[in-house]
């Protein structure tokens, strides 16, 4: 440990560690500066102005999120000049912004507004013009509302530093300034990958995900047709923020309450086709590890990680799995042996996937996917989405009974429910093909080296002997990490999991805004959601895929055995190089 | 000075007047006297010459003779032989090197560059840009010679500090303590950048400094390759400069081609590259992290320092930084010695300053002067005073984010202290002189077009704050100003100043704060009176037509609102109402009858 | 071997010879300014009357062309230093002065005042 250092904060002497930023230190003695585009799992910018403080000595004041502490130091955080200058800089802010508060989706949930409530802007004394850029709504995915952008650049550098996707950028100058995808490019054609991360580190509403509640609410009063609902295992454990709950409580019965209570007439869980997924894909690892097709194996259920893939790593495209991923197994599966079942057209089948994943809809447009011409998911909504629906309705979530979803495609392992977070996915899986592969049952099922925050994490499990080398990566910069590795060293891994989004698809770009006392993407938050999974499957008694009944019963009556003929045509598609028409050189 | 003949410039740096230039001065006046000649014949003195070993120094010009180690005795013989019997006093020209010698000639233009003195500029304008032998004929490379055989990379950054050169790209930080910081910056690799990427409207120091004289600044970045330990340099110039990437590309290559640069420079153990990075032309990208992070393939936007460049610059790697200008100086400072340079100039500002000075001043053009040289005497003497015959209102130093001075600074020294106490900046170096036709409003929103224009759209006081300020200024000149608008215009200066992220935010209200400063009156003029004195914001002019009227009936012709009525042969009247104040009635009146107040 | 100075010191001698070579010690010598502000003002015209001039036979002139001297408002600029003589400063210089320059004080020795600096 470094000798303390003093500094002064506001007239009073603290002994403090060097080597951190005024922000660090004064976070710790309890003065939280005010600030806006400062991000801690991001570079420091310095561009809002919002985080400045006085320094005694200088001439001008300086951004406390960059500069760094000095033995001696003199600083104010709420002098007469600075409360005026802050104020005035978020006056300036709120000058070029939209005055839609009540209309926008973000109102109530709004950085931008918490903040100008808390320096007290009463007056307004600068109004001029506004910049006005086109709404971009050409994505299946995202929303780009460059006039609802503060230029803070979160979301620039959310793209670039944590997901490596360097789709975002500044663009023009000055008063339009105007944060775009290259060549502004509309969103469809660009090289975004839908993770939805610019959504939740920015602090108005200038990335959005694309809306269906309205069309789905207007389904749900179609009596013509059924309607049928599956949920993601990372939305029971994050929809309760939206109503007010600490991060990381099961919602999983309430939840299929409220799906019942919406309209739906059927409620299924896609941790049961996480458990189909498993299946699958640990049947196909076992015959890659035969020498039947490209090692090491690389997971495909991440929709912004296929994309990415695609774009990036059309390399490696013959070592990502086959297997669709769980949202769209189920989708096949209700389309065919659901619909089968229920005796009813499959075109009168409302297939909705409730997600915490902005991807996930720009996957369910996929025609690649799609099951005898159609889509095996017709419209998904994200946690934030659905939440905003139950309440809409006026379904008092907190206080209902709750209920369990629907067979044959709802009752899931420990397994499918742990899929939710990084690292889950292998975990499943090993649990699987250990007794594939040895025939006898992994006793210890719990793999700690896969578990947690850490970017990659590695691994081994050894299978009659044999070594089995592992590896797992969250968020699309860690992934790139890693498959840079793999190009380099292809035969380090045998298998390897990748998830899109930061803590895996708890941290999805569809999840509940972070609470006004939080920060977008915090590891609390992070690790409550992703500790709600692991309970869930701590609590089951079924905890691997192929001891799941509704399993045994589906590839008994349907499927026959994994890798089957109608497993692959139904559970099994191909991926390809993509190259998106914006970033293609104009001759 | 219509009947002046000769111009005798005669060294008054401290080693002549050791030497006795000061009893030689008498003994010329004296000389002078007798002959009657006072007014034929001017003496000036300038600052040191540079050559204090032939001191005491006396020039003759128009002829650019120079005579050395002029005694008391010698005063009366330089004024008969050569001024009145045009000979030359063989026995005291200076003549050891003839090539060199060269430098003077341009004196020879004496109104103009009389009062200047040439370092950074030394060569310009005397060599051919485009042949090294020219470059070399004049001592080129001769100091990174030096470097290399006689001084240690310790004892070149040494030289640097004792010579008190400053930067002078603006910021007007010491250059050698900026090297010390880089050479002792810990990593394996460094960079050496020149700055070339003028981008002040009006400014041109730069590009004539490497269109006319190249190789200075390669040899200058390599001498400080040499002092902190790169072999990496990168000039960094706009791409709008063609003929100056060109006459690069070709010293670059010349020079590698005699191994003035490259591996084992000189046969010594030193190696230098150095390559050209095109900048697109964007203002804020001569800021040196903007700057950085240009040369490194991404968008051209300041970042907060610390960590600064000379610990954390390009590719993360201590990176050392200086302007084309501050280059120039270097191989001066280490052949001639730090010691001489930090005579020139004033007690924190040494050496000279080039500016480019324009605007409503006869002589526009390019000067460089001793620091501490007053803003008179660059406006008067070497600007040879207000084009036009108007009169003086104000001069704005410093570039677009500089401030604007009235009548009263004029007697201000230029240097970096003084220029910030009253309000301004030293800038790069544009410096425009405004006379009274002038709307100091207007010229406040000129400059803040610029900036607001040119701001990189990064922080929130210069992206929103310069376009609020823009707008008020606008409007004020539009006659629709407010009450509180003046008080609004300072209270987001001040603001922006003081929470901007770069120095193009903090210093962009400049224009418009030194105007409100010192020109008060015009803005409150402006929003209270409806009235622009300077008769230049058309919104508030009011045209009236006066007796002289002969009633020919051409103004009502030509007014497109047809505001003017009146019978033929008689006074016409404009109905304010109804004009539009386009001005094309006083355009067209051949009698002086329309007035516009 | 020899120290970087000494090696400048040969380079610099090698480079005068080469200059003077090429006709430096001509008694007339003739600048004209050719960076981008004079070139803008039409230097390059006024270079081509001098280049023309000297291959079409006009002995004993050194013509070379410069940077830019600072002074703007008289550019295109042209330089004329005679062996013994005062040099001369012409400014303002258009092709149709610049054929005057070499006819009249080229050829004839006679300075043309009105278009001095």
């Amino acid at each position: 440990m470094s000798e303390l250092i003093t500094i002064h904060i506001n007239e009073t002497e603290y002994k403090v560690e060097p080597d951190q930023t005024i922000m660090q230190a004064a976070d710790k003695l309890g003065f939280h500066i005010p600030r806006l585009c400062y991000h801690p799992k991001l570079s420091i910018e310095g561009a809002c102005r919002v985080c400045i403080v006085e320094v005694e000595g200088m001439k001008n004041y300086v951004a406390s999120c960059a500069f760094p502490i000095t033995d001696g130091m003199k600083l104010h955080t709420n002098t007469k000049g600075l409360r005026r200058a802050r104020r005035d800089i978020i006056e300036l802010l709120l000058d070029n912004h939209p005055m839609d508060c009540h209309t926008c989706e973000r109102d109530g949930n709004c950085e931008l507004q918490r903040l100008a409530a808390s320096v007290g802007i009463r007056a307004r004394h600068f109004e001029g013009e506004k910049k006005h850029y086109e709404k971009d709504i050409s994505f299946s995915s995202i929303i780009r509302d460059p006039d609802k952008c503060i230029l803070c650049g979160r979301c620039v550098r959310m793209c670039s530093e944590v997901q490596k996707v360097h789709n975002l950028t500044q663009a023009h100058r000055g008063f339009k300034t105007v944060v775009m995808p290259a060549y502004n490019m509309p969103m469809s054609e660009s090289v975004c990958t839908a993770c939805g991360q610019c959504i939740n580190v920015c602090p108005t509403a200038a990335f959005l995900e694309k809306n269906y509640t309205q069309e789905l609410f207007e389904k749900l009063n179609d009596d013509s047709i059924v309607k049928v609902v599956q949920f993601a295992p990372s939305v029971r454990a994050a929809i309760g923020e939206a109503f007010g709950l600490e991060p990381g409580v099961n919602m999983e019965g309430k939840l299929v309450a409220a799906f019942r209570k919406l309209g739906f007439d059927y409620v299924f869980d896609t941790q049961f086709s996480a458990d189909l997924t498993i299946m699958e894909e640990a049947s196909e690892f076992l015959e890659r590890l035969q020498g039947k097709a490209a090692m090491p194996m690389i997971t495909s259920c991440s929709s912004a990680w296929m994309k990415c893939l695609e774009q990036f790593y059309p390399d490696l495209i013959d070592n990502v799995s086959t297997c669709k991923s769980p949202m769209s197994m189920l989708g096949a599966l209700i389309k065919t042996y659901f619909a089968n079942k229920i005796k009813t057209d499959p075109k009168k089948i409302l297939s909705v996937a409730t997600m915490c994943c902005t991807a996930k809809k720009y996957e369910a447009a996929r025609p690649e996917l799609d099951v005898d011409g159609m889509p095996g998911v017709d419209i998904v909504v994200t946690t934030r989405e659905i939440a905003w629906m139950i309440k809409s309705a006026g379904i008092d979530i907190l206080n209902i009974e709750e209920e369990t979803p629907d067979s044959p495609l709802g009752i899931s392992s420990g397994a499918g429910a742990i899929f939710g977070t990084t690292g889950g996915v292998m975990e499943a899986a090993i649990r699987t093909a250990y007794e594939l592969f040895t025939g006898q049952t992994l006793v210890d099922i719990e793999i700690e080296d896969l578990r947690g925050l850490e970017g990659i994490k590695e691994g081994k499990v050894l299978m009659d002997g044999n070594e089995i080398r592992v590896a797992v990566a969250h968020g699309l910069g860690n992934a790139c990490d890693l498959l840079d590795i793999v190009r380099q060293e292809p035969d380090r891994y045998h298998f390897i999991e990748i998830m899109g989004c930061p803590g895996g698809c708890i941290g999805g770009g569809g999840q509940p805004y972070a609470a006004a006392n939080s920060i977008p993407l915090d590891e609390d938050c992070l690790k409550k959601r992703a500790e709600a999974l692991y309970d869930i499957d701590r609590k089951k008694t079924i905890r691997r895929s192929l001891d799941n009944p509704d399993i045994q019963q589906l590839y008994k009556k349907f499927l026959h055995s994994p890798l089957s003929k109608v497993s692959h045509k139904l559970l099994h598609t191909h991926y390809q190089a993509k190259t998106p028409v914006g970033i293609i050189p104009k001759k | 000075m219509p009947n002046t003949e000769y111009i005798i410039t005669l060294c008054d740096g401290p080693s002549c007047i050791h030497k006795g230039s000061r009893t030689v001065k008498d003994a010329l006046e004296e000389a002078i006297a007798k002959h009657n000649m006072q007014d034929k014949v001017k003496i000036h003195l300038s600052g040191c010459l540079g050559m204090c070993s032939k001191g005491p120094i006396v020039i003759v010009n128009p002829g650019y003779t120079i005579y050395g180690s002029v005694t008391e005795a010698d005063a009366a013989e330089i004024i008969e032989q050569h001024l009145i019997n045009g000979k030359y006093v063989t026995r005291l020209v200076v003549d050891e090197d003839h090539l060199y010698n060269r430098f003077f000639r341009i004196f020879g233009d004496n109104d103009f560059f009389g009062k200047q003195m040439r370092i950074t500029l030394r060569n310009c304008g005397i060599i051919d840009p485009e042949n090294i032998d020219d470059y070399l004929s004049l001592r080129g490379y001769e100091a990174l010679a030096k470097v290399l055989t006689e001084l240690t990379p310790k004892d070149v950054i040494d030289e640097v500090k004792t010579s008190g050169l400053r930067g002078r790209g603006g910021g007007g930080f010491p250059t050698g303590v900026k090297w010390d910081f880089t050479a002792n910056a810990p990593g394996d690799e460094r960079y050496v950048i020149c700055n070339a990427d003028e981008g002040d409207p009006g400014a041109f120091m730069d590009r004539s400094a490497i269109e006319g004289d190249p190789h200075t600044i390669l040899e200058g970045m390599a001498i400080a390759g040499y002092a902190i330990g790169s072999t990496k340099g990168i000039v960094y110039i706009r791409a709008e400069y063609p003929l100056a990437i060109k006459r690069l590309e070709k010293a670059i290559e010349d020079a590698s081609k005699n191994n003035l640069l490259g591996d084992n420079i000189l046969g010594s153990e030193f190696s230098f590259d150095i390559e050209i990075r095109l900048g697109a032309g964007a203002f804020v990208c001569g800021e040196e992290t903007a700057l950085i992070h240009s040369i490194e393939g991404s968008r051209g936007m300041p970042r907060p320092r610390p960590p600064y460049p000379s610990v954390k610059g390009l590719f993360g790697k201590p990176t050392l930084i200086n302007n084309v200008e501050t280059w120039a100086n270097i191989p001066v400072i280490i052949l001639d010695g730090g010691k001489w340079f930090s005579s020139i100039g004033t007690e924190t500002s040494k050496g000279t300053k080039v500016f480019a000075v324009a605007g409503m001043v006869k002589n526009t053009g390019l000067v460089e002067v001793p620091m501490g040289t007053t803003l008179r005497n660059i406006v008067y003497d070497i600007g040879g005073g207000i084009e036009g015959g108007g009169k003086f209102k104000a001069i704005q130093t410093g570039g677009p984010s500089g401030g604007c001075l009235p009548e009263e600074y004029l007697d201000t020294k230029v240097d970096y202290e003084s220029l910030a106490a009253v309000g301004s900046i030293m800038g790069s170096g544009g410096m425009i002189v405004i006379d009274e036709h002038s709307c100091m409003v207007d010229v406040a929103k000129f400059f803040l077009e610029f900036t607001q224009d040119e701001s990189c759209g990064k922080c929130t006081p210069c992206r929103e704050g310069t376009k609020r300020m823009l707008e008020i200024l606008t409007r004020i000149t539009q006659g629709k100003g407010k009450p509180g608008d003046i008080e609004k215009l300072e209270r987001l200066g001040t603001m922006a100043q003081r929470s901007s992220l770069c120095g193009l935010g903090q210093s962009a209200p400049n224009p418009v704060l030194s105007t409100i400063k010192n020109f008060r009156q015009e803005y409150e003029d402006h929003i209270f009176n409806k009235k622009c004195v300077a008769g230049v914001c058309g919104a508030l002019l009011t045209y009236t037509i006066i007796e002289k009227c002969v009633g020919c009936g051409a103004c009502k012709r030509v007014c497109p609102t047809n505001a003017i009525s009146g019978t033929r042969k008689q006074l016409h009247t404009i109905d304010q109402d109804a004009c539009i104040k386009c001005g094309q009635c006083y355009d067209t009146c051949k009698f002086e009858a329309i007035t516009k107040a | 071997m020899l120290t970087p100075l000494e090696i400048i010191k040969k380079k610099r001698a090698e480079a005068v010879s080469r200059i003077i070579s090429k006709g430096y010690l001509s008694t007339k010598r003739v600048y004209v300014g050719m960076a981008t502000c004079e070139i803008a003002a039409g230097s390059k015209e006024v270079m081509d009357v001098f280049t023309e001039a000297v291959s079409k036979g006009l002995t004993d002139v050194y013509l070379s062309q410069k940077g830019c001297a600072g002074r703007c408002n008289l550019e295109p600029t042209v330089e004329v230093v005679e062996e013994g003589k005062i040099p001369v400063k012409y400014g303002k210089v258009n092709k149709e002065r610049a054929l005057e320059i070499v006819d009249r004080h080229l050829k004839n020795g006679q300075v043309i005042k009105e278009w001095l600096i």
